[in-house]
């Protein structure tokens, strides 16, 4: 399904992306984000897919503790894909050529675009399945992250069919093209749940955290 | 039902509804693979082929939509178990009723390189095996369907072209925008899929009747009267609980408004049901198809972008190495992000199809075209002009297009004609037919129509329209044949009178030798589009030659409002200024660049310590690089030695396709003055070895984004070593760290640009 585009792409977030959190842009740099954002939201297409399948539809096995702890007292999965289609990856490509300044600009400003879809398309799904169905969700984990291995991507993006359903495909290295794409995974249940942010004990980055390194997380950014 | 009936096109021929959801209904449990009923639950899979077939479908599409290597591995079936019982099941039911049975195939569930990492040559592969293996089964007809990549689409008909001799019918589903999830048109899709070959072509899935309506009727205009449209819509639009929002009747009272548009064949997809297409056979039950009234014209395409050749249109002539150092070297280089830019450049300046011409002594150009095709549909989505004169070369670039081109080109030859035209109408293309022959260029315009003539019944012959026909009645240099250019002019003219195909010429040909080459070059232009002139291959940065191209179209009413032209002079200041050469400036040398190197460092120091953001330094890289590309093009023109500190090869690894931040690096390297071979994304370690082993190169920097791609990092290194080369290796990306990157063996760890740039001074200086 296509989604809708927001007006605006969040700047705070552009900037932390590109390293430079809390800083105030100067003349030039604003411009530049201007210029990011009018490209970025012309050649981005954002589409989802998703589906609600009951938990045992996607392998618990060998798929590391976050996971499992994520959905800890849920009867479902509601899988989610999202993707700002193959144009925008073009549009990347150009802009790496010709000016990698607005290139860095648009890659960042495309990240948070793709984040503010699947935040309005979580928000509905939330509301819709508690009101329709009765069901809360925790929130959005994604394969990749803590110990939950990438190459769950493939089963999932084969549950949901998203190669029909927006346009997403999983290559042989269990990346997701379109590149600026991402998939989710929340649980479903009868009552309350909150899910499990995968901590830093098993993140990828731990050594080299930013975060960390000023004392925090990623998740108190 | 006999296969003509599809061709004959004297009945509505019904196709039958959907089968997922079928499945689903009587029994496929979530989770469990569809393509393996005709195993696992044959009865019920035979029994929904049964239905279909006592409502009436004349064809049934046996269930191996997902039946391919990658979507069934590790489900403990063979492909060749998995088609032979789905064709088997289809067969029983067909027996029954006559009805024709067809071996389905849906997209491969992998997107393509560029997008993403499938080779076209493996995804032809897997189609090919399937459909050997369908054909072998006894398959009638081969049914490319709910396709949205047209390169898949591509593929998959040439694996079907080269491995039976059933009919193929494809189908791709367009969005409500009118585009594939890809972006590829309705246009597009119809005149590359019809140049392939496809014997019948369709729209399925994603949408309605009634939102598909519009988009059938473009493809019935876009298609040759011979070539049967069917369409396969949705029960309509799907509601929020996965079900869809038609019943049977209102789906049949939607698709009765078909009737008229020329399509001869209709069925259901998703959501559709036997009780669909049994409404289907009542309603259209009185009605006989509609002719199709195509129309015909001159077209070029990607999936993207449908270039209708209608008044002059603008051929990017810069991506040709004739006369060009930079682009020599970058050629030689097997540099593709130079002739890339390029490319970019071109776009942004007007051109609507870009010449691409790879014919440089001592290079392998059939290899080097290929992959500098490959390397522009990444990055632009103009239509490509296939400039060689080796078959092999155009067989190959012409293969692994994505859309129809244009070969530049044939001559009146008859070897020329023999080998390349069978090559234009085997992938589509539209040909341009150069006016000379074994004795040369004939001087009077007579000469050269009289081998226009021969060319066009050559190409119709080959079975190549009169619309897909280029004739380049060849521009002469004025400062020696002045007489020529009123020649050219007047063969062009005859041949686009008499002949009704269309004209190309390569305009700047006409100024050699002459100065102020611009005047020239623009009045020449000038006269020629007033004779009738179609494409001009021209360089469209010179803002004069597009100004002309511009106030024609205005002069000529082909743009209304004069929009375009409005557009893009409103801000413009003309300044006509002419400057003696002994006044100009002398150009730069290989020192100039000391400044902007200090520069940059200080620029690099100034962003390590916080006093500079990233924004703000690759605003100032970027400016810097202009500057380095301008003394560099002065350098390679004036032939100095370049003022290189050494050369560095750099990769983003086989696999990955995330490499902002190799691109990133690669240009504070080039800002330092490091010649930077740059071998772009998802990179096999033998090309990274073959690039150190022919440049020399001391060192090679790799950069991997994600977990799953780090081995193939480690992969390259392991091949660099076993190669014996005397080269450094530095590695960088999110996931690694320095112990990681000591792990694969690694010499260095950078975790960003600046520290590639260190890496680089301590060895390289």
């Amino acid at each position: 399904m296509q989604r809708p585009k927001p007006a605006v792409i969040d700047r705070a977030t552009a900037l932390r992306y590109m390293g430079a959190a809390g800083w105030q842009p100067d003349a030039a740099a604003a411009a530049l984000l201007d210029k990011a954002e009018a490209l970025v939201l012309d050649a981005a297409t954002p589409r989802a897919a998703l589906r609600l399948l009951p938990r045992s539809a996607l392998p618990t096995e060998g798929q590391g503790n976050d996971l499992r702890r994520h959905l800890e007292g849920c009867s479902h999965l509601l899988l989610m894909a999202a993707t700002l289609g193959g144009e925008l990856d073009k549009l990347l490509r150009r802009l790496e050529l010709s000016d990698i300044a607005l290139a860095t600009a648009a890659d960042a400003m495309a990240s948070v675009l793709l984040e503010q879809v699947c935040d309005a398309l979580e928000a509905e799904q939330r509301a819709y399945f508690l009101q329709q169905r009765g069901l809360y969700l925790t929130g959005r984990y994604a394969p990749g992250y803590g110990d939950c291995p990438l190459a769950l991507n493939d089963e999932l993006c084969l549950a949901i069919d998203t190669v029909r359903g927006c346009g997403l495909a999983v290559t042989e290295q269990h990346l997701l093209s379109p590149r600026k794409s991402t998939t989710a995974i929340l649980g479903a249940a009868d009552h309350p749940v909150t899910g499990y942010r995968a901590g830093c004990a098993t993140c990828h980055l731990q050594k080299k955290c930013a975060y960390r390194k000023r004392g925090i997380t990623c998740a108190d950014s | 039902m006999q296969i003509r009936e599809v061709f004959d096109r004297r009945r509505f021929v019904l196709l039958d509804g959907g089968m997922g959801t079928q499945l689903q209904s009587r029994g496929l449990q979530p989770g469990e693979k569809p393509e393996l009923a005709a195993l696992t639950m044959p009865d019920t899979l035979t029994a929904i082929h049964r239905d279909y077939a006592a409502a009436g479908a004349d064809i049934l599409l046996a269930n191996t939509f997902g039946a391919n290597a990658k979507k069934l591995a590790g489900c403990g079936y063979t492909l060749q178990q998995v088609i032979q019982a789905s064709l088997a099941c289809a067969r029983t039911a067909a027996e029954e009723t006559g009805a024709l049975v067809g071996l389905d195939i849906g997209p491969l569930g992998e997107l393509l390189a560029p997008a993403g990492t499938l080779a076209f040559a493996d995804a032809y592969d897997r189609f090919a095996e399937v459909i050997r293996l369908g054909a072998e089964a006894g398959a009638d007809l081969v049914f490319l369907e709910t396709m949205t990549d047209l390169y898949e689409l591509k593929a998959a008909i040439l694996a079907a072209k080269e491995t039976c001799t059933l009919p193929v019918f494809t189908s791709m589903s367009f969005e409500a925008r009118g585009r594939t999830f890809t972006g590829c048109t309705v246009e597009s899709y119809a005149v590359t899929a019809v140049g392939l070959g496809a014997d019948a072509v369709g729209i399925n899935c994603s949408l309605g009747p009634k939102e598909i309506l519009p988009f059938a009727k473009r493809l019935c205009r876009s298609v040759p009267a011979g070539v049967p449209v069917f369409v396969k819509p949705n029960a309509g639009l799907p509601n929020p609980d996965g079900s869809y929002n038609l019943n049977a009747a209102e789906f049949a009272a939607e698709m009765q408004e078909y009737a008229a548009t020329g399509i001869s064949m209709l069925g259901g997809c998703c959501g559709t049901t036997p009780a669909f297409i049994a409404a289907l056979r009542d309603a259209f039950a009185a009605h006989t198809p509609a002719d199709k009234i195509p129309v015909r014209r001159s077209s070029l395409c990607t999936p993207v972008r449908f270039v209708d050749v209608q008044g002059i249109t603008v051929v990017g002539e810069r991506i040709n190495p004739t006369g060009k150092k930079r682009l020599k070297q970058a050629l030689r280089d097997g540099d593709s992000s130079y002739p890339c830019a390029q490319a970019v450049a071109q776009a942004e300046a007007g051109a609507q199809v870009l010449d691409v011409n790879a014919g440089l002594p001592g290079i392998d150009e059939a290899a080097t075209l290929e992959h500098l095709v490959q390397e522009l549909q990444a990055v632009t989505d103009l239509p490509l002009q296939l400039d060689s004169t080796d078959p092999a070369a155009l067989a190959r670039a012409l293969r692994i297009y994505n859309g129809k081109p244009i070969v530049n080109s044939v001559n009146g030859e008859q070897k020329v004609l023999d080998a390349i035209l069978p090559l234009c109408k085997k992938y589509g293309a539209a040909v341009v037919g150069l006016t000379l022959d074994e004795k040369g260029i004939p001087p009077t315009a007579e000469g050269r129509f009289a081998i226009a003539q021969k060319i066009t019944a050559a190409a119709n012959a080959a079975g190549i329209p009169n619309e897909d026909i280029y004739i380049d009645c060849l521009t002469l240099t004025a400062s020696a044949q002045q007489e020529g250019a009123a020649q050219t002019l007047a063969a062009l003219a005859r041949c686009k009178r008499e002949l009704g195909v269309r004209t190309v010429l390569g305009v700047s040909n006409i100024s050699f030798g002459l100065p102020c080459r611009g005047y020239l070059n623009t009045t020449f232009l000038t006269m020629a589009m007033s004779a009738g002139l179609d494409l001009a291959i021209m360089n469209p940065n010179t803002p004069e030659m597009m100004a002309a191209v511009r106030a024609y179209r205005v002069l000529t009413a082909q743009d209304a409002q004069s929009a375009d032209y409005v557009a893009a002079y409103a801000d413009v200041q003309l300044q006509t200024t002419q400057t003696l050469k002994t006044a100009a400036p002398q150009p730069g040398s290989a020192q100039s660049g000391d400044a902007l190197y200090d520069a940059v460092r200080r620029g690099l120091k100034a962003e390590a310590k916080g006093s500079v953001f990233l924004p703000q330094l690759l605003q100032a890289a970027t400016a810097a690089q202009a500057a380095f590309e301008a003394i560099k093009a002065k350098i390679a023109a004036s032939g100095q030695a370049t003022g290189s500190k050494g050369r560095i090869v750099i990769a983003t690894v086989k696999g990955d396709v995330h490499d902002i931040g190799k691109n990133i690096v690669r240009v504070i390297l080039e800002n330092y003055g490091y010649d930077v071979l740059d071998l772009g994304r998802d990179v096999a370690p033998e090309r990274v070895v073959e690039a150190v082993q022919r440049t020399g190169a001391k060192l090679v920097g790799l950069s991997a984004l994600m977990t799953t791609t780090v081995p193939n990092m480690q992969a390259t290194i392991e091949a660099l070593h076993a190669a014996g080369l005397d080269c450094k290796v530095m590695v960088g990306g999110a996931v690694l760290t320095p112990d990681y990157a000591r792990m694969i063996g690694a010499d260095y760890y950078c975790k960003d640009a600046k520290a590639s740039a260190d890496v680089a001074k301590q060895l390289l200086g």
